[in-house]
């Protein structure tokens, strides 16, 4: 069933792919895993942040790899404003659904707001490089796709040695563990959501380049990305970083793998499917180990 | 004798409050009579009645029986589905348009679709999860939709013959009775044994299981009437569109609107989705004319601000105010 070449690209394609979806992961991971906020509007973020590349590599003419340092500065501080302006209330909260509902809330304004401004046109950023391929064991890699792995593979590592070296990450840690005993500790929970909301949103920056320099986008891709972003995270298994990140690498594995043998229409359906499989069977996520008493 | 006056008050608040009801339904049941049934604002009723049954049926899920649902679109996208294959198939051999027999069997296919994820989800899955299968259940059912050949037709949708349509009226009144109707079953079924076991189940499954309450037969139950509700009203939308696709059916709004609506007017309340239903009615029906193509944006905004400063919704700041009711 066809050639070993081509299924082999389509792996590494699905690797490629699978990592954006996995940053992503991270992103909600965290947030979900210190506030239990499941943060709809992340694929919604994700894209501004592309749109915010886009504009400045067509008005200013900064390469979009230069612009990484601008827009995770932003990116952050978006973080922070979200959580201090808006989740701050609704995460002390035991009720879960004021949380998700601002989240959605936000993702209807961004979304209509990208529309607004940018028009619902797709957009892509074509860099004078960004069709430069080349052949390595007699398979194609584009190199904004490799680069893009590679941040979303830093990026990852970066996040897991921060959470593990430095004390607000214990901190961070200790509140996706146990949330009351972590303030009981002494330990200000509003100051380790406001620092989680912020890496969420930095890792969703990040994303953000990633897409805009290797797919087109729209306003409207935000609930589609969050959506599967939601299902990587599953997938992998809440709490942890690493675990988020590999959910997001088999996610992208399944897609396009089931787009190979099935055919483009019903690669979702495979995608949700295997999603439901997953939640009945091993709803602590595939490589998660403590969640058990959380699903 | 304070006692005594005690309830002549109450019953006499109870007596204001059910005559208020019985105006406002005969009100809204004339309107027709001296009213342009077409114009606007008779559209914009319409459209708050259908959010009214849709909101009911997710208010008995969530509101008292505390499973957050985020699969109302697909019980929609169902019930009007049926209606349209068992029109343009001919299977009851009646006749179709306003039949009460179809609407019915759109209602039940759905609660079927609920019973099967329910019982696969609701013994494995609380709280955040059940809502991430719901969602993806719903996402498996739009692309079998889309991909669903002859019988479905994929993007296209299905077209029911309009050559029936004569008036606005008979959509008017039957959401409304539907409205009614949905309101009513909840509001009994809240009241009887079964509704006492739901709102055990919200508070505290754990207790409840333990005072013997069968947990997922309850929570199986609650989910199949809420999705019949939601079929049904698919069943009265799918009259209104004549045209049937995954776009116009199995928007996600047909899952964000009955959230809102019902966290707006307050969660787990007779009254609160239909406060909800008229508030967003307004918003989403006036703001599309007035405010254009920004008018999502403001509804963002406004979700937003409801949720950060009336998380309990209007129906909650009545407990506010006075404290003794």
């Amino acid at each position: 069933m066809g050639d070993i070449g081509l299924i082999v690209q389509v792996v590494v394609n699905g690797i490629f792919l699978g990592s954006m979806y996995g940053i992503a992961a991270i992103g909600l991971s965290l947030i979900f895993g210190t506030m239990r906020i499941v943060f709809i509007a992340q694929g919604a973020v994700i894209v501004l942040f592309s749109y915010f590349c886009f504009w400045l590599f067509t008005l200013l003419g900064i390469d979009p790899y230069l612009s990484i340092i601008p827009i995770i500065i932003v990116s952050l501080l978006f973080g922070l404003g979200f959580y201090y302006g808006l989740f701050k209330e609704a995460a002390a909260l035991e009720d879960r659904i004021g949380s998700l509902l601002i989240a959605v809330g936000l993702m209807f304004f961004m979304e209509n707001f990208m529309t607004v401004v940018w028009t619902p046109n797709p957009r892509a950023i074509v860099t004078s490089y960004g069709f430069y391929t080349f052949k390595l064991y007699g398979i194609n890699f584009t190199l904004v796709r490799v680069i893009g792995l590679v941040m979303a593979v830093l990026a990852t590592i970066a996040v897991a040695t921060f959470l593990k070296k430095t004390l607000i990450g214990t901190a961070v840690r200790a509140a996706s563990e146990d949330v009351e005993a972590t303030s009981l500790m002494g330990i200000n929970p509003n100051r380790v959501n406001a620092f989680t909301f912020a890496i969420g949103i930095g890792l969703a920056g990040i994303a953000g380049i990633t897409l805009a320099t290797t797919y087109s986008f729209d306003p409207m891709y935000g609930i589609d990305f969050a959506i599967k972003a939601l299902v990587a995270l599953t997938l992998g298994g809440i709490g942890r970083v690493g675990a988020a990140f590999m959910g997001g690498i088999i996610l992208g594995l399944i897609e396009l793998l089931g787009t190979y043998f099935v055919g483009a229409g019903w690669s979702q359906a495979i995608v949700f499917a295997v999603f439901l499989l997953a939640l009945n069977f091993r709803p602590q996520g595939l490589f998660g180990g403590t969640a058990s008493d959380k699903a | 004798m304070k006692d005594s006056i005690y309830t002549y008050v109450k019953t006499g608040k109870r007596n204001i409050g059910i005559s208020f009801i019985a105006l406002a339904v005969i009100a809204l049941g004339a309107l027709p009579f001296y009213s342009d049934v077409d114009s606007f604002f008779a559209y914009y009723l319409f459209l708050c009645f259908v959010y009214i049954i849709l909101a009911q049926g997710w208010n008995l899920v969530a509101g008292y029986t505390g499973q957050i649902s985020l699969g109302t679109h697909a019980f929609f996208a169902l019930g009007a589905y049926t209606t349209a294959i068992i029109w343009l198939h001919d299977v009851t051999k009646t006749w179709y348009y306003f039949d009460p027999l179809v609407m019915a069997l759109s209602g039940l296919v759905a609660a079927i679709f609920a019973i099967f994820i329910g019982i696969l989800l609701v013994s494995r899955l609380r709280g955040d999860y059940f809502s991430f299968g719901t969602l993806a259940a719903a996402e498996v059912l739009r692309i079998v939709i889309l991909r669903g050949g002859k019988f479905t037709e994929g993007a296209m949708g299905l077209r029911i013959p309009g050559d029936d349509f004569t008036s606005m009226h008979i959509y008017y009144w039957t959401a409304l009775f539907l409205a009614i109707l949905a309101t009513a079953v909840v509001y009994f079924l809240i009241r009887s044994r079964i509704g006492l076991a739901l709102k055990a189940i919200r508070e505290d499954e754990t207790s409840a299981a333990s005072h013997g309450v069968h947990i997922l037969r309850y929570k199986v139950l609650a989910f199949a009437i809420g999705a019949f509700m939601m079929g049904v009203c698919g069943s009265l939308f799918a009259y209104y569109l004549f045209m049937i696709n995954p776009l116009g059916v199995m928007n996600l709004n047909w899952m964000f609107l009955p959230i809102l609506i019902c966290l707006l007017g307050g969660n787990g309340t007779i009254f609160g989705p239909i406060i909800g239903a008229f508030i967003v009615g307004v918003l989403f029906s006036y703001g599309d004319v007035y405010v254009g193509q920004i008018h999502p944006m403001l509804s963002g905004i406004i979700i937003i601000l409801v949720m950060k400063f009336l998380p309990t919704g209007i129906m909650g700041l009545k407990d506010k105010i006075s404290p003794l009711s």
